[in-house]
Parts: C-alpha cells; structure tokens; sequence
C-alpha cells in the first residue's frame, strides 16, 4: 500500500471514439443484436460507435496523442507506457480486415506489437513497455493496478495507460444484455499528483467464470453479489463508507443492472452519473474513465468529490477504483 | 412421545377421520396414536387405496385403519352414500391434513384442494351429529406478506389488502376463513415450512426450500430479497406431527389458533447463509469456484432484479426467477410466528433452526441433491 507521500494519481484521461455511429434500433435491423433492440432502449442505451475504417491501433495513438498534447507533456517524462486491449497483428486490422489481422496471429505477424510501436511513435523514449491481456473491460483497472505498484516500487514519476479494444466482428454488439461501443482511452498517472488521488482499489478475479458464453446464467448470477463485495473492498481499501461516495462513474452497462447493484451496494440511485449509456453505450476500452473526464467537462464532478469506479470485465473480474477528486 | 387418553385424545372417544394420512405429516401422526396404549379408532380418505395399503405396510401403520375411497376435491369428498352414512355415525373428529402445499400452483388449482377440500368436508361434517372436533391443519405463512409480529389467531392470517406471496398461502387462509365460520370445535394448527425430518438433518420430502438452496449451491442465485433482521422460520416433520397429534384432539382448545412453528428459534438469513456456504466451503472442488453467496436486498430490489430478468427474455433464468419468486418473497417480509400457546401446549419450543441446519445442509450434499431439481430441472 503506498503512503500517502507516494500516492499515484489520474492526471488526466483522453479517448477516441469511431468516426461512425449506429443507433440501437439501425443495430436491430442489421441484426446485430441478441435481444430486441427496445428492451435495450428500455435498458438504456441509444447509440454505439462502430469503427469501419480505423484500426484499433489507429484509435489508441490518438488517445496517448490527445492526452499528451493537451496536457503539453514532455514524452521523455513518461516513464512507463502500458498497452491494453486488442493485440498484435489484430491491433492494426479495421473491421474490414479483421480475418487477415486475425490469421496474422498464427505467422511472425504476431511479433507486431502495438505497445512497442506506440513507445515509437509518441517518443516516449524512456519508457518501460508493458502490455495486457485478457481482461476484456476491466483492462485499464488492471493497467492502473500495475503502473501504480511500479511507480511506486520504482519511483517512477508518470505512467501512461492505453486501451484500444473492438468487439469482435462476429460477434454482433450485444454483450450479456449491454450494447457495445469501438473505442481507445488514455489514462496518465502521475505519482503524488494533487487532483484524482486514487484512494483504494480492489480486484476479483474468478476463473471459474472464464468461459462467459458456456455459463451465462452463472455469470449473471455472480455479477451482482460478486460486485457487491468488490465495491465494498473497494471503499474499505480507501476508508470510506458508501455514504462519502459523490459520485460513482460507472461501466456503461444497462442503467437497469446499475439500479440493482446501487441498491445491492447501499449506493443512492442519484450518485450514479449516467449520462454516457445512451449516447455511447459499453466499450471494453475504458466507459469508467471516460465517464470522468466527461463528468468532470460538465461540473457534475468537482474538485473535493470522491468517486468510485467500478467495472466488470469477461474474463472474468470485477474491478473497484477509489478517486479523490 | 406418547399421546395420553385423558386430555390429548379426549375428542376421539368414537373414530377419528383423517384427510391426507398419507402425506408426510399423516403418516407421522398415525404412527404417533398407534403407539398410544389406547389408540384411537382411525378411518383414513384416500384417494388410492392400493397406495395406502402399500404406504401403511411399509411404515406399519395398524391394519385395523378403516379405509375410506374419496378424494377432498369432489363433492361429499367422493364418499359413497354408504360410507358418508358410517362416517356420520362412528366420527367424533375430524383431522383435515389434506392439502396441495406446491407453492407454484395456480390459484384456481390451490383453492380446488384447500379451499373447495375443505368446504366439502365441512359440508360432509355437518352431518355427523358425533362430531366435536374439527381440527384444521394449515400453514403459518396464511400470514402471507404480513410483517412484524404474527399471532396465533384468526387476526394473524392475511387479507386481500395485504396480500400473500402465492396461491397456496392465499387459499389456506380462504380454507381457515370457511372452517371458523362453520364451526366453533375448531382448533387451527398452523405449521411452519417443514425443512427436514428431525434434529438430524434427514430430508425425505423435497421442497422449495430444498430447490432454492440447491440453485445457491449450483451458482444461480444472484441475489435474494432480506434485511438484517430476516429470519427464515422452519421446522422439522417430527415437530410438527408430534404438535398435531397431542393438540388435535385435546379438550379445552376450541377456537384456538396455534403456531407449530420456530418463532424464536428461527434462523437470521445471514447466519443461514454463512452456515450454508461454509458448509459447502468444505469441498475443495466446491470452494475453487468462488461462488459468492446471493446478497441481500428489499424486496422492491428483487422485484426490480425479476422483472429485469423477465424483460431479458431469457428462458432458463426466468425460470429460475419465477420457480424462486414463489418462495423468496417471504424472506424480504421480516415476520415472527408467536408460539407460546404452542409451547404452552406441548411444553417446550420447537427445535431451534440453528440446532439442525448445518446436518440438514449436510445431507442434501452426502445425497447429491437427489430428488431435489437444479437448474436444468427447474428451467425444463
């Protein structure tokens, strides 16, 4: 646990989004749904970006370009660069080259990375370079867990996150009752940084739940107790009860899940900001963080609020992320 | 324990008619007056007389029970003109066990057995002039989604205006609704949920208390409706038998309105919970799986969490929901059954639940659940 002069913060987040959108009723049509696409809008959701032309590569440079240019930092400052999401060749195939990407796994084209190419071309010439899988939704929460423990087990000063994750192109855009979105997040953390402090954090991982698709209604079942506990882990690693929670940045996940498990938690409907479901719906890229610098763009997030993030990702893992706004 | 003549068996000075001797209370009660040093006359309606033969050979219930060929669903019980006019003159009580105790039942089928049943017999009663003693097994939970304190009296049943948790409990309280205002030798013996068969945890008849913890076990329960002061109020078969053997046909009770049920002695949900889990934490196989234990929340959350799942379409968890839904709502209805003219009755409180949930939790286990449906059973 670092103390408190060693805190790591969120400096500030970027993220990219596809050029084009579909709405969930077009989703319906072009039978890219499992359910009917008016239960979902009863769930919440509106619309989704879908990438066609951009690659997943594509989206997470602009993110990492985004978040360096508009905090004007200087590349050689950052000490660690951690690439999360969709890997290898497949990280540099749109949509309509997804197969070839895809074959590219099984030649010397699995030696392509994203992460060492994305050191290359920001000139983050000092940094480490890590990558992650296999933590579907929950990918940056892993990334934060992991740079966190470094910089502060290696004085590392900022760190930066990158996920860029597409949903699968067979896979329609419907996850488990949640319609899902293309997209890449930046994540830049600094070590004693004075806004975002993160307060506590928490992780579960239950393996048993590895393969979602074969065990649906077991999944469904333990989400909601399983996020129950990681929630309150999440508010006992940072001292708080759920009455100091301001605000909870969720996992864009239907609204209707998130009023069980606010009520589950003990967590009052009106603390969840919201307002990305419809316009953007769930990407596996990164909804909590780009829910804060959205909330903190609109002033429903100040300055002093804390905020609980929370996410759930296949895999499969529930994910709590304590800020001190 | 041996019933006593003189004040237990008082009203069965001529013979006894027992409606559903052979469910899994009946037969308990048979088997308790059998053994009484005077035992009581007893003639049995069944609905299969080769079953009841079968049944009372294998349990050696005496062969001098008098067989009568009925069913409570039919008119005069189905009696024959000659055997309704031997019940008339050789019956000075009456135990009414018969019921459908499937909590999943349509309305119209529950009251078909435990209200229609019930007014039949009434009706069949009332011509028999030796009668002085009506007594009416029911089930504590005619307190339906009532909440706080329960009584033992008619006040302690629910109303349109409350409501109940499904068709069985509404039609026991319409079935005790007809007996009270036919009949002034009336005692009401309301029993708890039966959960297993006694203080060691045997099961021999499955229910929906059985299949619930099954689908805990097996990792499909998500969440289920309780607060930190719920308790679950169950009892065990031996119990409750016993309670309807020694008050049924006792003097000085008529009117009366009695709990055979835990009451104090029920179990907090947490507690029920913890002792469960950590039960099956023991199997390795079990525990490596990481199934969390439901959690819990109002009952306006479950609502929420089932009409969630009923929107989603998706068959096996609606099922799930809905076999559930039959059951659970009682657990977000915090209630506690007052037993103490049961407890003055029979002299001691009913086992409490904490005493045998654990052994009871094992055996379903050491059994592999059998008889007991998962989820593939229930989502059928």
């Amino acid at each position: 646990m670092p103390q408190p002069h060693e805190s790591v913060s969120v400096r500030a987040t970027s993220h990219v989004f596809p050029a084009t959108s579909r709405t969930v009723s077009e989703l319906g049509d072009d039978n890219a749904l499992e359910s009917d696409h008016a239960m979902l809008e009863r769930f919440g959701f509106g619309s989704v970006h879908v990438a066609t032309d951009e690659t997943p590569y594509d989206l997470a440079r602009s993110a990492a370009c985004n978040l360096i240019w508009e905090e004007q930092l200087d590349p050689t400052s950052i000490g660690l660069l951690i690439y999360g999401g969709t890997p290898s060749s497949m990280a540099f195939a749109s949509h309509n080259n997804a197969a070839e990407g895809a074959a590219g796994l099984c030649t010397a084209n699995r030696f392509r990375f994203p992460a060492t190419r994305l050191q290359y071309e920001l000139g983050l010439e000092n940094a480490a370079v890590l990558a992650l899988d296999q933590m579907a939704c929950a990918t940056l929460f892993g990334a934060i867990r992991v740079a966190r423990a470094m910089m502060v087990a290696e004085g590392i000063d900022r760190a930066l996150c990158v996920a860029s994750e597409f949903y699968p192109l067979l896979a329609g855009r419907e996850a488990i009752y949640n319609c899902t979105s293309d997209a890449a997040c930046a994540v830049l953390l600094e070590r004693g940084g004075a806004r975002n402090r993160i307060a506590g954090a928490a992780t579960i991982t239950k393996g048993y739940y590895w393969d979602a698709a074969a065990m649906r209604e077991e999944v469904v079942a333990s989400y909601f107790p399983t996020a129950v506990h990681a929630i309150r882990r999440t508010l006992e690693s940072a001292n708080w009860c759920a009455s100091d929670v301001d605000w909870v940045l969720p996992h864009n996940v239907s609204e209707r899940s998130w009023d069980i498990l606010l009520r589950l938690a003990g967590l009052p409907r009106a603390r969840l900001w919201s307002e990305n479901v419809a316009r953007h719906g769930h990407t596996l890229a990164g909804d909590n963080f780009i829910n804060l610098r959205d909330a903190l763009a609109t002033g429903a997030l100040r300055p002093g609020d804390r905020a609980l993030l929370f996410s759930y990702g296949y895999g499969a893992h529930w994910s709590g992320l304590a800020l001190e706004v | 324990m041996h019933a006593n003549r003189d004040n237990h068996l008082a009203h069965a000075s001529g013979g006894v008619l027992v409606t559903g001797a052979s469910g899994a209370l009946g037969r308990l009660v048979l088997q308790q007056w059998a053994a009484c040093e005077s035992p009581p006359a007893i003639a049995v309606l069944v609905r299969s007389r080769a079953r009841w033969l079968e049944l009372s050979s294998r349990l050696r219930i005496p062969s001098d029970v008098t067989i009568l060929d009925g069913d409570v669903t039919q008119p005069g019980l189905g009696l024959t003109k000659a055997s309704r006019a031997w019940v008339a003159q050789s019956t000075s009580a009456v135990v009414h066990l018969a019921a459908d105790t499937t909590f999943s039942r349509p309305l119209d089928l529950a009251r078909s057995v435990n209200r229609d049943g019930t007014r039949h017999l009434l009706d069949v009663i009332a011509d028999c002039p030796h009668v002085t003693r009506l007594a009416h097994v029911s089930t504590a939970f005619v307190a339906g989604r009532r909440t706080g304190r329960i009584v033992e009296a008619a006040e302690g049943a629910s109303t349109a205006d409350i409501g109940w948790v499904n068709a069985y409990e509404q039609s026991k309280t319409e079935a005790e609704a007809l007996v009270r205002a036919a009949r002034r030798d009336v005692v009401i013996l309301r029993s708890s949920t039966v959960a297993c068969d006694d203080a060691s945890g045997v099961v021999t008849q499955r229910n929906v208390i059985h299949r619930a913890l099954r689908l805990f076990h097996d990792g499909f329960a998500a969440m289920i409706p309780g607060g930190a002061g719920s308790t679950l109020d169950v009892v065990t078969a031996d119990y409750v038998a016993d309670g309807i053997a020694r008050i049924a046909l006792r003097d000085a009770v008529d009117g009366e309105t009695v709990h055979l049920c835990a009451g104090a002695g029920a179990i907090p949900l947490s507690e029920l919970l913890d002792e469960s889990y950590a039960r099956w934490s023991q199997d390795i196989n079990w525990r490596r799986r990481g199934i969390a234990a439901p959690s819990l929340g109002d009952l306006a959350t479950w609502e929420l969490f089932a009409s969630a799942i009923e929107e989603t379409g998706h068959a096996r968890l609606r099922q799930v929901t809905q076999a559930l839904s039959f059951f659970l709502p009682q657990l977000g209805l915090p209630k506690e059954f007052v037993t103490a003219r049961a407890t003055e009755l029979l002299g001691a409180p009913a086992p409490q639940v904490r005493e045998y949930w654990g052994r009871m939790i094992d055996h379903l286990e050491a059994t592999s659940w059998r008889g007991v449906a998962g989820l593939s059973e229930v989502a059928a």
